[in-house]
Order: structure tokens, then sequence, then C-alpha cells
């Protein structure tokens, strides 16, 4: 068989498929569209109803406890929440927590991060940063246990050392002076990695030339910080900061298995609140409407997120 | 100034101590699973102990255990794979046809994510209770949703990398659309499925909110077989339970961010930021 007439088989071959009819298919415009239509379905059931049926119940009276139907009380609930000095508390502690959390978080981070910097010749590097990292993979309903076992009042191994230093022991998530505390430590040790790991990117994406460059110029510690370690790397390390911003903010597993917001009320985070307001009180309607906020609050942090995500693509072509 | 061997050998030797000390409440309940009741009790505590597997074998000769873990393990390896099907072909669209919403469904669809599981638990509690979705398939899909935010992003950002001539030599050369997506363009973002998998499996193998107010006898995790079956008969938890439940629980995670710690970037930003540590 010639060339000649391989190549006229070929292009019959293509001229046949180019007629099918999931050829024609896959040529109109309908195309892309089909291609979304699964995506587009998971996120219309699961996000845009639910949303849209969330945002309608706030405007209603509701709860599963009383057998009146839903009324329309229009604002009502958004009104209850303004004057519910228990929910302000619970926002203003939400607020000490994340920004206590995520400040110490950051700070300890870059500076863990600067240490780990030049461990790239490490021998066993991949085991160790495996260790490091554990605390941010386990699920705070598991991390939550283990510091219940070691901040155990009785044989609690924190005690154990609190004791040898001081005599006495600690029961530290049923003291008030100290639950608090105790739980933002559990925060800051599952999530002090994280800015471990951000910090080495934020450093990593630094030019090896410009350092290079500082290196050859005899620039000070402070001047390299400033001049050609920041204007790269403060990208990622913000971006690091409002994502555990946004986590920080979410925190509800850890605090329902380690206090379950006691003693009192000193641990009860927004999250928290708002469970216990669907589900002890199954106050529908009014959940519905804090719902609504907190869901406000979580978009304009994601906003904030992209626009230092896009600064970055537009500064650094990253 | 050089640095000498010994400065190096302390240096590393610091690190080394700093991992190992944010592993150390890790370990100690790795240990207490291997410890006799009695031990995991004993005041002080006790740190050199003769080791025992009876722990581990009355957890798993409990009969939720096994169930627990065949449930977190299906779960999560089915709604991922799900989910990342479905990103993949609405990535590749989004990456390939300019739509003017594009941008917008992005930010939409990520800020999914960033809501307390709170906050969208009462609406889809009350009509997952409406469809009589409170089964497995109910939270099949509620965890492939949960997946999607990020499975579209880190493999829109790897699409995006890859260069629209590899699909125009494609088409020159008489290839279709569907040839195009998964024999050309989808070995190369090879990477962004494995972070995507991986990353997402940990996320979901993690829930314990959803699966707590959702969650029926056929998909009741680990998570939830901690928080519910830690009390023992006597009003006291069960130490000795819960640490083995979590010994093989820490497992999976810890051993995946060792063998894919390349990803682990990628992976704990929701595909926003590439790179290695």
């Amino acid at each position: 068989m010639s060339t000649v007439n391989i190549a006229q088989q070929g292009e019959q071959a293509i001229a046949r498929s180019r007629r099918s009819p999931l050829r024609a298919f896959e040529e109109s415009r309908f195309f892309p569209l089909a291609l979304l239509l699964p995506i587009l379905f998971f996120f219309v059931a699961l996000n845009v109803i639910p949303t849209i049926w969330m945002i309608g119940m706030s405007f209603y009276s509701y709860s599963l406890m009383s057998p009146a139907p839903p009324s329309f009380i229009a604002i009502d609930n958004y009104v209850k929440i303004y004057n519910d000095a228990d929910l302000w508390s619970a926002f203003s502690r939400t607020f000490v927590f994340v920004v206590l959390a995520v400040g110490i978080e950051t700070v300890l981070g870059v500076l863990l991060g600067f240490l780990f910097w030049g461990s790239s010749h490490m021998p066993g590097r991949r085991l160790a940063l495996t260790l490091l990292f554990v605390p941010m993979v386990v699920t705070p309903v598991a991390s939550g246990l283990f510091w219940r076992l070691i901040y155990e009042p009785t044989f609690g191994v924190a005690n154990y050392f609190v004791q040898l230093l001081t005599g006495s022991k600690i029961d530290f998530l049923t003291n008030v002076n100290w639950a608090f505390g105790a739980v933002l430590f559990v925060d800051i040790w599952m999530w002090t990695p994280f800015m471990i790991l951000m910090t080495l990117a934020a450093l990593g994406s630094v030019p090896k030339a410009e350092l290079e460059a500082a290196e050859v110029d005899r620039l000070s510690i402070w001047q390299r910080l400033w001049h050609v370690i920041w204007p790269h790397g403060k990208f990622i390390l913000m971006l690091g900061v409002l994502l555990r911003t946004i986590d920080a903010y979410k925190t509800t597993d850890l605090v329902f298995l380690m206090t379950n917001g006691g003693p009192g009320n000193i641990t009860e985070l927004i999250g928290l609140k708002l469970y216990r307001y669907a589900f002890a009180s199954l106050n529908i309607g009014f959940s519905s409407a804090l719902a609504v906020i907190l869901l406000l609050i979580a978009i304009s942090f994601t906003s904030i997120y992209l626009w230092v995500l896009n600064l970055r693509r537009y500064r650094e072509g990253a | 100034m050089q640095p000498t061997r010994a400065r190096t050998a302390v240096y590393y030797l610091i690190l080394w101590l700093v991992a190992i000390f944010f592993f150390l409440p890790v370990f100690w309940i790795l240990m207490a699973s291997f410890k006799t009741p009695n031990d995991i009790l004993a005041v002080p505590p006790k740190f050199i102990f003769q080791p025992t597997l009876s722990n581990i074998l009355d957890m798993l000769s409990r009969p939720n255990t096994v169930p627990y873990f065949i449930n977190s393990l299906y779960l999560s390896i089915t709604s991922v794979s799900l989910a990342i099907v479905v990103s993949f072909l609405a990535a590749y669209a989004l990456s390939r046809y300019k739509f003017r919403a594009t941008n917008f469904l992005m930010f939409l669809i990520l800020s999914t994510r960033m809501v307390p599981a709170a906050a969208f638990v009462v609406p889809i509690f009350q009509m997952f209770n409406a469809f009589q979705w409170r089964n497995q398939f109910g939270v099949l899909m509620l965890y492939t949703m949960f997946s999607i935010p990020f499975s579209l992003w880190i493999l829109k950002g790897f699409i995006d990398g890859v260069s629209t001539r590899y699909d125009e030599t494609g088409f020159v050369n008489g290839a279709s659309r569907l040839h195009v997506m998964f024999r050309v363009v989808l070995p190369q973002v090879r990477p962004g499925l494995i972070a995507a998998f991986i990353f997402n499996l940990i996320f979901v193998w993690n829930e314990f909110l959803l699966n707590f107010i959702l969650g029926g006898p056929g998909t009741q995790m680990i998570p939830y077989a901690l928080a519910v079956g830690l009390v023992s008969a006597g009003g006291n938890i069960d130490w000795a339970f819960v640490a083995s439940l979590s010994t093989g629980y820490v497992l999976l995670p810890t051993v995946m961010i060792f063998l894919f710690q390349k990803y682990l970037l990628v992976g704990m930003t929701f595909g926003t930021v590439r790179g290695e540590v």
C-alpha cells in the first residue's frame, strides 16, 4: 500500500469522525455548558437552594420546639441578634480568640519558618517535617481528646509537670482562669506548623538571584529582610494569615470536644453558639438569621483573600 | 564565615527537637494505646511501661469499629473521586472557554468552603429530612460538594498552566475535544489530581460536625466514633479505647503527608498557592 493511500484513508477517517453526532456536539456551543452541568448541579442543589432557604427562614419565627406554624416577622430575628448581649459577647470572645491565636501563630510560625529555611540538606528532613506537620492534619476532634488526656487533673501529664514546678495542680479545662488559654494553646499547637509552612513558601518565593545579589552587596540582615525578602514574601504570608483567620473564626469542633463551651461560657465561640441555637434549642428562624450573618462575614474574608491573591498575580506574575 | 560541621550538626539537632516537640502530644496518645488501662491512669504518669496489644485487639473486636473504618474509607474515597471528575470537567471548561462570570463563580464556590459548617448545616439538615437524604447517598453528595471547591481551584490552576498550543496541535491533527481533554491535558495535570485527591481525602476523613448531625448508622465515621463512643459504661472516658482508635485513625493522614509532602503547600491553601517546601 502506498503512502498516498494511507494518507487518503487517514483523511477519510478524520472526515468520518468529524461528521459523527458526538463530534458535532463537542463542537457546538452547548458543549462547555455540558461540562459545567455536573458542578452546577452540586452547587445549586447543595449550596444555592439551602442558602436561599436559609435567608428565607431568617425572616420567620420558626422553632421546632413550639407547635406554632412559621410566621413571617420581617427583620425581627436580626433585631433580636442585635439586642442579644450573649451573642455580642460570643462574637467578642471569638474575636479575641482569632486575634490571639492568629497573632501568636504568625509570630512563632515566622520565627520557626526562618529557622527551617536552611534545612534543605538536613538528614531525615522528610520525616522531621512529617512530625512537624502532623498536628494540622489531625482532626480537631482527635486533638481535642489528646489534650483532654494531657490536661486531665489527676493523671494528666501536663499536671505532673505543673506539680513538679509549682507543687499544686491546675484543672485546666474547668478552671475559669485557665480554660480559654488552654484551648488557645491547643489551637496554637495545631496551627503554628501551618504558619511555618506558609513562611517557608514565602521565603521560597523570593528569587534566588536577588538573595545572591544581597549577599554580594553585603546587605545587613535587616536590609535583606526589608528590601529583598519582604517585597516578595509578603503576599504568601498575608494569604497564610487570612486563611488562618477564616479557619480560626470557624473553630467549633475543638471547643465542642474539649470544653463544650464551658466553664460557664468562657470558651463558647460563635460557631458553637450557632450550633447550640440550631440543635439544642431547635430555633430554626433565629439560627438561620445568625447563619446569614456568619455567611456574610465568611464571604467578606474570602473577598479579601482573593484580593490579595490577585494583587500577587498582578505584581509577581505568579 | 563558613559554618563548621559542628555548628551544622547543632542546627539540625535543634530543628529535629522542634519537630519532635510538635509531635509529642500525638506521641503521648500513641503510647497510651499500648498501655494497659491501669498504666494510662497511673499517677505519676508512666513514661516507661510494658507494651501491650490488648487495647488495639479490644478496639478491633468491638462490633462497630470495623464499620466505622469502612464508612470513613468508603465515603472519603468515593466522594473525593466523584468531586475530582466533576471538577476536572468544569475546570477545563472554565479554563478554555472564556465565560464572563468565571471569576465570580470561582469566588462563590471557594467562599462555600470558608463558611463555618454550623452555618449551613441548618438548611441542609431540613432539606435532608424533607428528601429523606439522611443516608449514605445524601452524605456522599454532601461530601462531594465539600470537596469540589478545592478540586476546582487546584485543577483550574493547573489547566491554566497547560498552554493552549497543546489543544490546538491536537485539533489540527484531527483529535476531538474529548480526546484533547483526556489524552492531552489530563496527563499533564497529574500533580494537581494527586494533590486534590490526597488533601480532600484528609479533609473528608477529618470531617466531624456534618457527620455528627446528618449521619446515620451507614455513614458514621471515625471522628464521630471518637466523639460519641468515648464514654464507657461507668461514665468515665474510656481512654484505652479512645487512644487505640486515635492511633488507627492518625495513621492515614500521617502516612499521606509523609508520602506526598511536596503537595502539602498546595493542599493546605486550597490550591491557591503553589510551590514546594
